[in-house]
């Protein structure tokens, strides 16, 4: 593998970072372009195995394959190039968007059309409910859990963290018991 | 302020640290957020959504720059930017240290088959809180039906029909959320 310098990592990423819209799995397609096919920095499994790193972690999904394969082309100072320069575009942009919709945020017109925007939204993460509710609702245990968390969080509004400590714990106990079952 | 400052760093650390799968992960904790500050109401957050879907970067830490810009300035949105991400970046770090080992940890992938109905399950908490604010105009549950907007529905029913014709594409069905909302509004 040839060595790359800090600087044209953190070009990369920042390139990656203006084109990087919609979903956290966008950066894939991405990532294969300018680590890939252009320089040959990475092998394709090499991100694939990210990838699956990363769905399996805390956090969001494009950052944690920044951090993989920033540090597989430079170490720790690879990865916190490939993190920086990932959010450089979108920390500018979101500065400008919020001093300027502070602004027009009182316009009529505006607010009509953000109406419209925010029922979109629902429907947006309806279907993100059901996509995730097909891909792993789909045991004895993921019912249960479901059922459990919605009932938690619906009647008493206990906050996020809990309910995933909780269902951690649960996850945790519930394999002990299968494990005693099978010793 | 200095509290200010540490509340949004603790706040977005805790974000960034117990968000799994990615996307709208973060959702949860950032509505669980307008429940407990006045850093900024269910409708900002809406609208942040959508803006965060048409322009470059993941909600949750353009949320994060938001939030803290609005609340405590460029220096604000600097440290809760760094939170979101710091708690993830050092947890990847370690799990590249033990890589084999934890791919292979049985417990470990048990652990996750909890987690991502959990994440099911909180990202259907939040439609339901958006359907309350937007067509129920944020009623308690003892004034539900006096409050429904009958306009509001009819057009969530629109869009979710129109989102299946857009196969599916999230920035047109914004657009078309835009334009619909303009024109609802002018009737």
């Amino acid at each position: 593998m040839k060595k790359v310098s800090l600087w044209q990592i953190y070009k990369i990423y920042f390139i990656i970072g203006l084109q990087l819209l919609g979903g956290g799995y966008v950066i894939m397609p991405l990532l294969k372009k300018y680590l890939i096919e252009d320089n040959s920095y990475l092998k394709e499994e090499d991100l694939i195995d990210y990838l699956a790193l990363s769905q399996c972690l805390p956090g969001l999904i494009a950052l944690n394959i920044s951090v993989f394969s920033g540090y597989a082309l430079r170490k720790v100072k690879g990865a916190i190039m490939a993190v920086i320069g990932l959010v450089t575009t979108p920390f500018i942009i979101i500065l400008l968007v919020a001093s300027f919709l502070l602004k027009i945020s009182d316009n009529i017109y505006v607010q009509s059309a953000f109406f419209g925007i925010r029922l979109s939204i629902i429907v947006l993460i309806f279907s993100m409910v059901a996509d995730i509710f097909k891909s792993s609702v789909n045991s004895k245990f993921s019912r249960f859990v479901f059922l459990l968390i919605f009932i938690l969080g619906l009647f008493s509004f206990m906050s996020p963290t809990i309910l995933v400590i909780l269902s951690v714990l649960i996850s945790i106990f519930y394999y002990k018991m299968k494990e005693e079952k099978n010793a | 302020m200095l509290k200010t400052y540490l509340l949004l760093f603790y706040e977005f650390l805790k974000t960034g640290l117990f968000s799994v799968g990615g996307g709208y992960a973060t959702l949860p904790f950032l509505f669980h957020m307008t429940e407990i500050y006045d850093w900024f109401t269910k409708e900002e957050l809406t609208n942040m959504i959508a803006i965060s879907n048409i322009t470059p970067g993941p909600v949750g830490i353009n949320m994060a720059t938001y939030t803290g810009y609005t609340t405590a300035g460029i220096l604000g949105s600097v440290l809760s930017t760094f939170a979101v991400v710091i708690g993830p970046f050092i947890l990847a770090l370690i799990v590249i240290y033990f890589l084999n080992k934890f791919r292979e940890a049985k417990l470990v992938k048990f652990i996750f088959k909890g987690l991502r109905p959990t994440s099911c399950a909180l990202l259907s908490f939040v439609a339901i809180q958006l359907i309350i604010q937007d067509v129920f105009n944020d009623a308690k549950l003892n004034n539900l039906i006096q409050s429904f907007n009958l306009k509001a529905f009819l057009l969530l029913i629109v869009l979710f029909v129109l989102y299946k014709y857009l196969k599916s594409n999230p920035s047109l069905i914004i657009l078309a959320g835009a334009i619909l909302g303009f024109v609802f509004n002018l009737f």
